[in-house]
């Protein structure tokens, strides 16, 4: 098992009072984990706000970045389910699961992003994702093979 | 028939872009099909040569009416069906 998301990035079955609150969730586990500053978030709620709400890529699914900046220390994301989904103006809403991305450049994550793709595509990936309990159980599904 | 260039788009191009190359690629195997698929971000894709575009719905919108090449919405990247449906789409039109 090759660990893409460690279990200090996850937690489960959070509240949001709205979609910027839920990425503000999402960031504030890699602010605490040293890997951005506090502005990378914002910078990350200002990207929705110019370009609309596209990073809701699937349905109840979103992966919140922004471009690569200083404030982002370390490539590093993770991974949170919301106990009641909030609305980002996509199609794709409710979102539940949101995932937060933070890059130091353009090419050095992309390694570890597509394995994390590859089993967000897996049949039905989201929805467990969305309905785990405890951070263990979202820990092993994103992790395993 | 030559190999298509296919442009993954989203807001800075590494994040949800390469989540769709991703499920592009996945699909391109699965059909056999051979193409060259790269991520461009929203601001200068229009400048990258390609062939056609793949981009989320909310995007599309701001380069839509200056695209010179197909651009191809994919509201849920996560659904393999409709990523296959609207990939093998594409590919059919080159062969028409």
């Amino acid at each position: 098992m090759e660990e893409l998301v460690s279990i200090d990035k996850i937690r489960v079955q959070l509240e949001a009072d709205d979609w910027k609150d839920a990425i503000r969730k999402a960031g504030d586990l890699l602010i605490a984990s040293g890997d951005i500053e506090a502005s990378y978030i914002e910078n990350m709620i200002a990207s929705v706000e110019q370009l609309g709400p596209y990073m809701v890529i699937a349905k109840g699914f979103a992966l919140a970045h922004a471009a690569p900046c200083e404030a982002v220390k370390n490539n590093a994301v993770s991974l949170i389910n919301l106990k009641e989904g909030v609305d980002f103006g996509s199609s794709n809403d409710p979102v539940k699961v949101v995932m937060a991305l933070a890059c130091t450049d353009k090419e050095s994550h992309i390694a570890s992003l597509s394995k994390i793709a590859m089993r967000l595509m897996k049949e039905g990936m989201i929805a467990k994702l969305a309905d785990c309990e405890s951070a263990e159980e979202l820990y092993g599904l994103i992790n395993r093979d | 028939m030559k190999v298509p260039k296919v442009q993954c788009v989203c807001g800075f191009g590494c994040g949800s872009s390469l989540m769709l190359r991703m499920a592009i690629d996945d699909i391109l195997r699965k059909l056999d099909i051979e193409a060259d698929t790269f991520c461009g971000d929203v601001g200068t894709c229009l400048s990258n040569p390609c062939d056609v575009i793949f981009i989320s719905k909310e995007l599309s919108e701001l380069i839509m009416d200056r695209a010179q090449v197909p651009v191809i919405i994919i509201e849920n990247f996560m659904d393999s069906a409709e990523v296959e449906e609207k990939v093998k789409a594409y590919m059919d039109s080159l062969e028409a």
